[in-house]
Formats: structure tokens, sequence, C-alpha cells
């Protein structure tokens, strides 16, 4: 299995001013190591200020990492070369209905990435859009809705859709599934289990919920105050974490 | 003795295009000491219900039920005065989001000395503004927060979800209820704290005979903590009955469906396997199907189904459905 990407000593500090001379400093992330094979999930867990979502945002490109390096299939990322590698890593925000804009129909949302993204032609995007939504379990004429038009499992279907538009090959997935009722959730974590088998797609699950994590997840990152505790197999951390912390959060969700 | 007994409760909301009716006929009881829990997805009803008890719903909703009663008094009989007497001594709620709950603009320790109510504090009037800060540091000992001067002179910004949680929890249990219900109390909380805050509510429950009612759309954390459950669907109730036996045994497909979405109920699913989950979505309120709620969506749907199933009953175990996931003659 091809490594997809790399991260290598991964650090982040945020500066604060706190006097006109003295900064305050805060450790978001420091030390950061993992792979990601294609076709493979990694679990981020770890509590709130633990630095999940800081390392979310370093990937993709958001906030630049103070040092460090990101591979993506063995070349490292820069921020200036962002236009060339959003096409590969999307992100999906905690919440469908408010990572929306209320104003545009989903059909012109979906146009929008494509025209800024893609040299496709509109017959081409048409016909890419009309794939998308077919390929999520939408219909042709939910292009034409408004987002207030769809309840929250179809919106986070419409969100999945404009992430998995440019076809890529790593999707990062900050809180997505927390939000979901449960028939609702088991019907997402499906359809993610179904693209993963079918088209070799990574995932990045940033989460709390640990439950899902052991069932979704190959690779588990336990992740407290900004630096990671354990790295490994999903099963294998759950059987031997190796830190107190971590052992805690595994036993609240289990027992 | 029966704490709280409602039987048919209906809940509707006045629209220009006519009545929607949120709740449909529930039957909801508890006894002193017990824990229920109240599960049901967004849209079901469930916030609903614990506010009608309580009694703070909006005017436009219309609340009406055969049987509402507190502890043998019919609550929606009672003129205005004595109702928010009796649920305002007897009954404590805890909302969904903590922070946004309580009042920014005052601290910690204003808001909780609020909260205790004068005829629980015994000593001579000289002594009662001592009496009170005492009393609320006591509470926050008992919520399991340590470091009470701090936190009694911070705001509710500056204090974390799970900390500003225990805070409601402190305010609600200040006049010892008979009742606490508990409406999401961990949606906003990591799973450390979530676990802390329901072992906290089960030990209340223990130690002073509270009963809570449990309210949650997870079925999972609240299944651990529960001796008896309430399953709703769009506002309809499709189970009811001892937790135990209903994880083991459910008799309504919706119940069904939400006990196999889970990974945790099932030890023999391989990671990574599909997970068994319902077709289609919740309908909205706007547009309810006829009969039993769960029609459209229902693997074993059949032209009954268009007619309201009636709540029955199999010893302590209700369930509304005309095809039961056990056969008739088996019974």
């Amino acid at each position: 299995m091809n490594t997809l990407l790399e991260v290598r000593d991964l650090c982040k500090t945020y500066h604060k001013q706190s006097g006109w001379f003295s900064q305050r400093s805060v450790i978001a992330v420091q030390n950061i190591n993992f792979t990601l094979a294609e076709g493979k999930t990694l679990a981020i867990v770890g509590e709130t200020g633990s630095g999940k979502s800081t390392l979310a945002k370093l990937l993709v490109g958001i906030e630049k990492p103070d040092s460090g390096d990101i591979l993506l299939a063995g070349q490292p990322v820069k921020i200036s070369h962002y236009r060339q590698y959003n096409h590969v890593i999307r992100f999906i925000f905690q919440d469908a209905a408010k990572s929306l804009n209320p104003h545009q129909k989903i059909g012109q949302m979906l146009d929008d990435v494509l025209r800024f993204s893609t040299v496709l032609d509109p017959q081409q995007r048409k016909l890419k859009i009309r794939q998308t939504l077919k390929q999520l379990g939408l219909l042709d004429e939910h292009s034409e809705y408004y987002p207030h038009m769809f309840s929250g499992g179809q919106l986070q279907r419409v969100a999945l859709a404009r992430a998995l538009i440019l076809d890529p090959k790593l999707l990062i997935l900050d809180e997505a599934l927390t939000a979901l009722d449960p028939s609702l959730r088991a019907q997402i974590v499906n359809l993610l289990l179904e693209l993963q088998q079918k088209s070799g797609l990574a995932y990045l699950l940033i989460t709390n919920h640990l439950r899902l994590v052991r069932h979704i997840a190959d690779d588990l990152l336990v992740l407290h105050q900004g630096s990671a505790l354990d790295y490994g197999n999903t099963a294998h951390v759950f059987a031997n974490a190796g830190h107190d912390y971590s052992r805690k959060l595994i036993n609240s969700a289990i027992t | 003795m029966l704490l709280l007994d409602i039987k048919n409760l209906t809940i509707e909301l006045k629209t220009p295009d006519g009545l929607i009716r949120a709740v449909d006929r529930v039957n909801l009881s508890l006894r002193e000491g017990e824990t229920r829990g109240l599960v049901g997805e967004s849209g079901s009803g469930k916030s609903l219900i614990a506010k009608a008890i309580v009694g703070v719903l909006n005017k436009r909703w219309q609340v009406s039920a055969d049987r509402f009663n507190w502890c043998g008094q019919d609550l929606l009989r009672l003129p205005y005065d004595q109702q928010r007497k009796v649920i305002g001594r007897d009954i404590a709620m805890i909302y969904q989001e903590p922070s946004r709950s309580l009042d920014p603009t005052a601290a910690i320790l204003e808001q909780l000395e609020e909260a205790i109510p004068a005829h629980l504090l015994e000593g001579p009037w000289w002594k009662r503004s001592y009496l009170r800060r005492r009393k609320a540091i006591g509470l926050l000992h008992k919520v399991g927060v340590r470091d009470h001067q701090a936190v009694l002179q911070s705001y509710p910004y500056q204090l974390s979800e799970g900390v500003c949680q225990k805070i409601m929890i402190a305010m609600a249990i200040a006049k010892a209820p008979k009742l606490l219900i508990a409406d999401e109390p961990t949606t906003a909380l990591e799973s450390t704290t979530q676990a802390q805050l329901f072992r906290l509510l089960a030990s209340f429950n223990q130690l002073k005979g509270t009963s809570v009612l449990l309210i949650s759309h997870e079925l999972e954390s609240i299944a651990r903590y529960t001796q008896s459950l309430s399953v709703l669907y769009c506002g309809q109730l499709v189970e009811a009955g001892e937790t135990a036996s209903i994880i083991k045994q459910p008799y309504h497909p919706y119940t069904n469906a939400l006990i196999k979405s889970v990974p945790e109920f099932q030890p023999n699913l391989q990671p990574k396997t599909p997970l068994y989950a319902l077709p289609g979505s919740i309908p909205v309120l706007q547009h309810l199907p006829i009969g039993c709620r769960l029609g459209p969506r229902c693997p074993n749907a059949r032209k009954e189904c268009v007619k309201t199933p009636t709540l029955e009953r199999l010893q302590n175990h209700y369930y509304s459905c005309h095809f039961p996931l056990i056969g008739k003659k088996d019974l």
C-alpha cells in the first residue's frame, strides 16, 4: 500500500502579545509524526485544546507550520502550492448546515468548486456534478435546491459531495459525524466505508467518539496538550495503551 | 409510588396551515428513585416533553393530556400559581448547553446563591448570607468541583463546558428536588467528562433517591445508567420498558435499528463492515406521514401501518407496532 501522507516532526506555536515587550506562547502541536496509507483511516482523538483542530488546519494549509514537514505522496507540501494540492486533501466541517452558503443553490456551489480548481468547460462540469450527486445517493434535481430544503443527513451528503467532487485522495472529517443522529450517522458511516472500498479514499477522522473510532479506524493517534501519546493500530492501542491519559480516555468510552 | 404519571400527552403547535402535532399521545411514568432514559432523534419531541413537564413551553404550544399527575396531583388542572409552586419545589432541570444557560453577566457565586431556596437555610437572619455562601461551596464540592474559590469568582465564559455543566447540576440539586430532568447533559462534553457526569447523576440517584429523567439521542451512553427506557420516534412513543430487556429483545423495528446501528452492541461485528441503517431520513414536522410515523422507513411496513398502532403491553414492556419483531404466537 502506497504511503499517501507523511508528517514529520510537525510543530506549531501560537504567540500572543501580553505586554509591550513580553510574549506568551502556546504550543499547539509539537513533534507530531504519522503516516497514512491510501485507503486507510487514521483517527485523531483527544480532548479540547489538545491540538486536533490545529493539526487539521496545518494539513489543509489554513495555518502554516513552524517546523517539520508534510509530505504528500513523497512530495513536501508548501503553502504556496495550495492550488496544486487542494485537489488531494479536502476538508469537511463539523456542522454541514452552517458551512454551506444559504444563498446558493447546491448545483451552483458545486460548479464554483470546479470553476476555481479545474479546467473543465461548462458541459463537463455539469456532467461531473451529476456524477458526484449520483455517487452520494442524491438526485439530479437536488442541484436546484437551496441548503435549507435538505434534511440533516442529506446536508451532510451535500457537504461530502463538495469535498468529493475534485476526486481527492484524503478527506479530513473534523467532528463531522458527532452531531448526527444515530440512524443518520450509521448511514453516513456506511457511505464513507463504501467510498473507501470503491475508490481507495483515505480518511483522517478527528473526533471524540471513541466507539465509532474502534469500528472504522485502522490507526489511532491520541493527542494530549499538543503532543502525541499513543500511535498505532487501533485494536493495539485499545488493548494496551502506553500512557495513563489514553488509558483513561479509552476506558471512559468502553466501560 | 408513581411520582410522575402522564397519559396521552399531546403537544401541538398552531400554524397557518393548521395544527401540527409534535408529540402524539405519549405515555410516561416514573417511580420514586427510578432513572428513566428518554431516547429519540432530533425532532422527536423529547425536549418538548421535558419542557412540558417543567411547564416552560412557549404559549404557542398547546399541551393536553388525559392525565398529567405529579404525586397524585394533576398539574395541568391546577391554577397557574400553584402549578409553578409545585414544580419549583420538586422538579429541577438541567438544560442542553450549560454555558449558554448560565447568566453571562453574573459571577458563579451570585447565580448559585440565587438558586438556593431560603427555607433550606437554618439559622438566624443575620447569619443568612454566610450560610448561603457555605451552602454554595458545599454544593460545588458535591458535584466534584474542588477549587471552589476560583470557580465561584469566575464568569461562565471563563470556565470549561464540563465545569459549567457541573454548576448547572449544583444549581439543580440546591433545592433537593424529587425529580431531576437532564436534557442532553453530555452532548457538548468530552468522553472522560461524560462518564464523570453520568456517575455523578447516578450517585445522586442512589444516595438521595432522586428520580432522574435522562434525555439523549445516544442510546449506548444512556443504556448503561438507566433502569428503564422510553424510545420516541417523531413524537410517538414506540417502545418503553426496562432497559435491559429492551436492549436484549426490542419489539419495535425502530428500536431494533437504533440498537443495531451502534457498534458497541454488536460484539461480533467486524471492524469496517457496514452498519445496519434504516433508509431515508427523519420526516420534517410539516410533512409527517399518517399512521405509524416510521412507516415510510420501516423494513416490514404493510398496509395496516397507515393506522396508528395502539400501545400494547407485554408484562412490563410496552410497544406500539402492528408487526412486532417477535410473532404474537410465540408469546
